[in-house]
C-alpha cells in the first residue's frame, strides 16, 4: 500500500496557532514518513490594498514589508529549529503575495496531500469578509486540510516524539 | 487569530464619552486595558498617536482605523468604538467620524496586524455593514452584527 500522506505543507503566520500548527506537522511528518513543507507568505497584496484604502502611508508600506520580510525569516527559523530537534527534514520557504493564492500555488507545485493549518475562528460569520487568508485556503485548496487544534494536547504529542 | 474572534462586548465602546481625536484613541486603549490586554495604556496610545502624527487613519463615511506597534501588548488587540454625533478625526473626506478600529500588533507580529487591517478595510466597503454599525445601541449590539 502506498503512503497515505507523502508530502505535508505548514502554514505559518507568526501567530501561536501557527506554530503549533507546525509542531503537529513535525510530528505527523516523522510518524508518516512524509516530506515536510512550511511556508511564510508575505502578504504584500494586503499592503497594497492598505495603501490604496488609505489605511497605510507609502512609507509605512516600505516599513510594514521590511517587518515581514523579518517575521518570514524568524519564524521560518523557528520552525526549521523545531524539526531539526526531532531529527525531521523541512523545507522553508518564503513567498509574497496574496497569502491564500500562494497556498495553494504551493500546494500545486510541491504536490502536497495534507495542508496543516492553525486554529482557525470557531465563529461561523455568514459575511464573506470576515473568512480571513487561512479559511480561504482551507475553503479553496485542492488537497486534504488538518486543523490542528489543542494546543496542550500537541505540545505533549511533540514532546513525546524522539 | 481572525478578526472576528478578537471582538467581544469588552473591548466594545458604545457610545465613546471623548469628543476628540486624542481622547477617542486614549478612550479605546484604555478600553483595551480594561480587558487586559495592554500592559502599559500610556506606551500604547503614544504609539497611535505618533502613527496619527504622520497622517490622519480617518478615511471616508465616518470610519477611522488608528492603529499602532507597540510591545505594550502580547499579541494582537482590536477595540471597536462607535461615536453617533461623530468626532473631528482629519479625514480624508473632512466630514467627522463616528466608527472607529483601534487595532494595537506587538512588533514581531506584523503579518497578523496587517491581515486584521485588511479584513477591516475589505468590511467597511460595505456602507450598509458601517451604517448598521454605528446605529448600535451597546457592545451587545456590535458583536451580534459580527457574529450574524
Amino acid at each position: 500500500m502506498t503512503k497515505p500522506i507523502r508530502r505535508i505543507l505548514v502554514y505559518v503566520d507568526g501567530t501561536e496557532q501557527s506554530v503549533t500548527a507546525a509542531e503537529f506537522a513535525i510530528v505527523l511528518a516523522k510518524s508518516l514518513g512524509a516530506d515536510l513543507f512550511a511556508l511564510y507568505v508575505v502578504n504584500t497584496r494586503a499592503l497594497s490594498e492598505l495603501v490604496k484604502a488609505h489605511i497605510f502611508l507609502d512609507s509605512e508600506q516600505e516599513e510594514y514589508h521590511r517587518d515581514l520580510d523579518e517575521d518570514a525569516e524568524r519564524y521560518l527559523n523557528h520552525v526549521r529549529n523545531l524539526a531539526r530537534s526531532k531529527g525531521v527534514s523541512v523545507t522553508a520557504e518564503r513567498s509574497s503575495g496574496a497569502v491564500h493564492q500562494e497556498i495553494l500555488a504551493k500546494v500545486r507545485e510541491h504536490g502536497v496531500d495534507l495542508l496543516v493549518l492553525g486554529e482557525i475562528s470557531q465563529i461561523r460569520s455568514r459575511r464573506d469578509e470576515l473568512y480571513n487568508e487561512t479559511e480561504r485556503a482551507m475553503r479553496s485548496v485542492a488537497c486534504s486540510v488538518l486543523i490542528a487544534k489543542n494546543e496542550d494536547r500537541i505540545a505533549e504529542l511533540f514532546e513525546e516524539l524522539e | 487569530m481572525a478578526l472576528i474572534d478578537l471582538i467581544q462586548e469588552d473591548v466594545v465602546r458604545v457610545p465613546l464619552e471623548a469628543g476628540t481625536k486624542e481622547g477617542i484613541i486614549r478612550e479605546l486603549v484604555q478600553t483595551l486595558a480594561a480587558a487586559g490586554k495592554v500592559a502599559d495604556p500610556e506606551a500604547a496610545a503614544r504609539a497611535v498617536l505618533d502613527r496619527e502624527a504622520k497622517g490622519s487613519t480617518g478615511l471616508e463615511e465616518g470610519v477611522a482605523v488608528p492603529h499602532g506597534k507597540t510591545p505594550a501588548v502580547q499579541s494582537l488587540a482590536i477595540a471597536v468604538g462607535v461615536a453617533p454625533r461623530g468626532v473631528e478625526f482629519q479625514a480624508l473626506d473632512g466630514k467627522p467620524s463616528n466608527l472607529f478600529f483601534l487595532i494595537l500588533a506587538p512588533p514581531d507580529q506584523s503579518g497578523p496586524h496587517i491581515e486584521a487591517l485588511a479584513e477591516i478595510a475589505r468590511l467597511c466597503r460595505s456602507k450598509a455593514f458601517c451604517r448598521t454599525l454605528v446605529s448600535s445601541r451597546n457592545a451587545r449590539e456590535v458583536v451580534e452584527l459580527f457574529q450574524d
